[in-house]
C-alpha cells in the first residue's frame, strides 16, 4: 500500500462551498484542494460537520440548491465545477461513481435489484437485454451476494444492511467507472460486515484499478484501507500525506489529539483521551487555526492568522504552527 | 470483468415474472372486502338493467309508495317507481361522478406537485399561497359558487371540483417529493448520470404515488358525497336522470309517509363510500412494504 507516483486523475484546487441559510451563510468548506491518482485510494476523514461528506458531494455537484460551490474540480483536465449538465451527466456513473453511508435508503425501495442494475447499463452501456441480464449477475457475484441470479430479482427490503450495500456498489460498478467516491460506505454496517464491505472494495479498486475517496470517521477504516489521508477539521484539509507516515507521526495538533484519543489495543480499563471542547461553529468567520481553543500546542501566532499548508516531509503537508515541536515530541519518545 | 453470457440466463428472466405473481396472494382483508364492496357497484354501474328487477323510469299506478316488500324490496316512490330499480341504476351515475370529478385533479395535482417539490424556487412560494388562498374557504361553498356562475349539471361540476381539487393533490405530491428528494437514492440517480425526467418519473413518482393513491380513493367517496349533495341541491345531475343525491331530494316530500324513498339511496351512498375507504387503507396496507 505504497503512495503511487502516478499523474492525478482528480485534482480539486481551492474548494469552496458555502450554504446560504436563513440565518445567514455558512462555509462548510473552504479552500480545499488534493489529488488523487490512478488507482489511488484515498481517505477523507474528519469528526461530524468536518466538511468531509460536503466535499465529497460538491465533486459531482450534488449539493443542495442553496449551495455555491468555488475553485476547480479538474476531472482529466477539465473543470467539473464549470462543465455543463449534459456534459456532467456524461460523467457522473460512468467515469465518476458513488456509494452512499445508509443502505436502507440508498436503493430505490420500488424497483427490484436487476431492475436498478439494468438502469444503469442501459444509461453507459451498450449491451442487449440478455447481456444486460447476463453482466447484472456477474456484478452481483462480484459483489459478493451468493446465488446472484436468484436474489436479482429481490427488492431491496428483502436485502440485509450488508447485502444492500453490496448491490449498491454493484449498481455503481456497472458501467466500471475510474474513480469510486464512497461516502462513509461503512458506518451504518456492523462491523464484521464493514470489514468484508471494506475487503469487497479494496479488492474491487485493485482488480479494476479504480481510484477511490474514501470518507469516513474511522481512522481504523483509512489505516486498513487507504493509501493517503486527508485530515479535515472545520472544512479545511489541516494535514494530508502517505496514512504511513501520518498515523505514525503526526504533525498538525489535531491529528495528533485525534489519534491520542482512540483507544490502543494494550490497555484495556484505562481512561480515553478525548478532545476538550467543541468544533467551531462554520456561520461566524473563524480568525486564526480553527483548531486553536481545543489545541495542547496553542501559542499565540495560532491566533492570529489561519496557518498556511506547508510541506512537512515527502508528499506531506500540515497548516500547523506546532509542526516542528510535534515531529520533536516523536524523536523523544 | 468480461461480459461471459451464463447458460442459465434466459430462464432466470422467465422466473423474474413468478416472484412479481407471489406478491399477490399477501391481500390485506380491508382491501379485500373494499374491492368487493366496490366491485358490486361497478357491476351495477355497467349493467344495471341486467340486476335491476324493474326498468328505473317505468310508472306502476297499481303500486304507489308502497312500503319494502317482496316484490319491491327497498319499496316504490309517489310514481310506483321501484326505489331498488333506482337505486342501481343511480350508481351509474355516482361511479362516474366517482372517477370524473377525481381524475383530472388526480393527474394534474400529481405532476404539478412532482414539479413543484423537485425545483422549489419562486413557483414553490406562489403555490404555497395559492393553498392557503384555497383552503380558508370551505370547499363545498366554492365548488357550489362555481357551479352556480357556469349553471347546473354534471359537466360543470367536474369542472368546478377539478379547479380546485387538483390543489389538495399537488399539496400532497409536492410534501413527499421534498422527503424524497433527501433520499441517498434520488441522490445516487443523480451521481449515475440520469436524466432530470428519468429521475423524476421513475425514481420519484412511483416512490411518492403512495399516498397519493389512498388519498384518492378517499377522494373518490367524498366526490360521490359531493355529487348527492350538489344533486339534492338541484346543481349536478338534472332530474329525471338517477342519482342518488336527486333521488333523496326527491324523497323528502314523501319522508314522514315513505321513509325509504330516501333511506335506502342513503345507505348506498354510505355503503360505497365504506368501500373506496376499506379499498384506499387496504391499499395503504399493501403498498407499505418499505416503512
Amino acid at each position: 500500500m505504497s503512495a503511487r507516483l502516478t499523474e492525478p486523475v482528480l485534482r480539486v484546487d481551492n474548494l469552496g462551498v458555502r450554504f446560504d441559510t436563513p440565518r445567514g451563510a455558512v462555509n462548510a468548506v473552504s479552500g480545499v484542494s488534493l489529488t488523487v491518482g490512478a488507482g489511488e485510494v484515498l481517505g477523507l476523514v474528519g469528526e461530524s460537520g468536518s466538511g468531509k461528506s460536503v466535499t465529497l458531494r460538491a465533486l459531482m455537484r450534488l449539493l443542495r440548491r442553496n449551495a455555491t460551490a468555488s475553485g476547480r474540480v479538474i476531472w482529466r483536465g477539465e473543470d467539473l465545477l464549470a462543465a455543463p449538465e449534459r456534459r456532467l451527466r456524461e460523467v457522473r456513473g460512468r467515469e465518476i461513481a458513488m456509494i452512499f453511508q445508509e443502505p436502507m435508503t440508498a436503493l430505490n425501495p420500488v424497483l427490484t435489484i436487476a431492475q436498478q442494475i439494468d438502469e444503469s447499463l442501459v444509461a453507459h452501456r451498450n449491451l442487449d437485454e440478455r447481456a444486460r441480464r447476463a453482466r447484472a449477475v456477474e456484478l452481483l457475484d462480484l459483489v459478493g451476494i451468493p446465488s446472484a441470479s436468484v436474489r436479482l430479482d429481490n427488492y431491496p427490503h428483502e436485502f440485509s444492511g450488508g447485502m444492500r450495500q453490496r448491490a449498491m456498489i454493484a449498481i455503481a460498478l456497472a458501467a466500471e467507472p475510474s474513480l469510486l467516491l464512497a461516502d462513509e460506505p461503512t458506518t451504518a454496517l456492523d462491523v464484521t460486515i464493514q470489514d468484508q464491505i471494506l475487503k469487497l472494495l479494496l479488492g474491487l479498486v485493485a482488480d479494476l484499478g479504480m481510484a477511490m475517496i474514501l470518507v469516513t470517521h474511522d481512522l481504523g477504516v483509512v489505516a486498513e484501507t487507504c493509501d493517503r489521508v486527508c485530515v479535515m477539521y472545520a472544512g479545511r484539509v489541516v494535514e494530508s500525506g502517505p496514512v504511513s507516515a501520518v498515523f505514525a507521526s503526526p504533525r498538525h495538533a489535531y491529528t495528533h489529539a485525534l489519534l491520542r484519543s482512540m483507544p490502543s489495543g494494550e490497555a484495556a480499563r484505562q481512561p480515553l483521551t478525548p478532545i476538550q471542547g467543541q468544533p467551531p461553529r462554520l456561520d461566524r468567520p473563524i480568525v486564526g487555526c480553527a483548531f486553536a481553543p481545543r489545541c495542547a500546542f496553542v501559542m499565540d501566532a495560532c491566533r492570529a492568522a489561519t496557518p498556511p499548508l506547508m510541506l512537512v516531509g515527502e508528499g506531506r503537508e500540515a497548516a500547523c504552527l506546532a509542526a516542528d515541536r510535534l515531529a520533536a515530541l516523536e524523536t523523544v519518545a | 470483468m468480461s461480459a461471459a453470457l451464463p447458460e442459465d440466463a434466459a430462464g432466470e428472466i422467465s422466473g423474474r415474472k413468478r416472484t412479481r405473481r407471489l406478491r399477490l396472494t399477501r391481500v390485506p382483508a380491508p382491501l379485500l372486502a373494499g374491492v368487493v364492496v366496490v366491485s358490486f357497484f361497478l357491476l351495477c354501474a355497467i349493467a344495471p338493467e341486467a340486476i335491476a328487477p324493474y326498468d328505473p323510469i317505468a310508472f306502476d299506478y297499481t303500486a304507489l309508495l308502497s312500503p319494502p316488500s317482496l316484490a319491491h324490496p327497498f319499496g316504490t316512490d309517489q310514481f310506483g317507481r321501484d326505489i331498488l330499480s333506482r337505486t342501481i341504476a343511480a350508481s351509474t351515475i355516482d361511479l362516474q361522478i366517482a372517477i370524473f370529478a377525481t381524475i383530472a385533479p388526480l393527474v394534474i395535482g400529481t405532476l404539478v406537485g412532482l414539479f413543484i417539490g423537485y425545483y422549489g424556487g419562486w413557483a414553490d412560494i406562489l403555490f404555497g399561497r395559492l393553498v392557503d388562498l384555497v383552503v380558508t374557504f370551505p370547499f363545498l361553498v366554492i365548488v357550489i359558487a362555481i357551479v352556480a356562475v357556469l349553471g347546473p349539471g354534471l359537466f360543470n361540476m367536474y369542472v368546478a371540483v377539478s379547479v380546485i381539487g387538483w390543489v389538495f393533490y399537488a399539496r400532497l405530491t409536492r410534501g413527499e417529493v421534498m422527503v424524497l428528494q433527501q433520499y441517498d437514492y434520488v441522490a445516487a440517480a443523480k451521481v449515475l448520470g440520469y436524466s432530470q425526467a428519468r429521475i423524476l418519473f421513475r425514481h420519484i413518482l412511483p416512490n411518492a404515488a403512495r399516498p397519493v393513491l389512498v388519498y384518492w380513493m378517499t377522494d373518490m367517496a367524498l366526490a360521490i358525497l359531493l355529487g348527492s349533495s350538489l344533486g339534492y341541491l338541484g346543481l349536478g345531475a338534472q332530474p329525471p336522470t338517477a342519482e342518488w343525491g336527486v333521488l333523496i331530494a326527491d324523497g323528502k316530500n314523501f319522508f314522514s309517509q315513505a321513509w325509504w324513498i330516501t333511506v335506502f339511496p342513503g345507505f348506498a351512498i354510505v355503503l360505497c363510500g365504506i368501500g373506496f375507504s376499506l379499498l384506499g387503507d387496504g391499499l395503504a396496507d399493501l403498498l407499505d412494504v418499505k416503512r
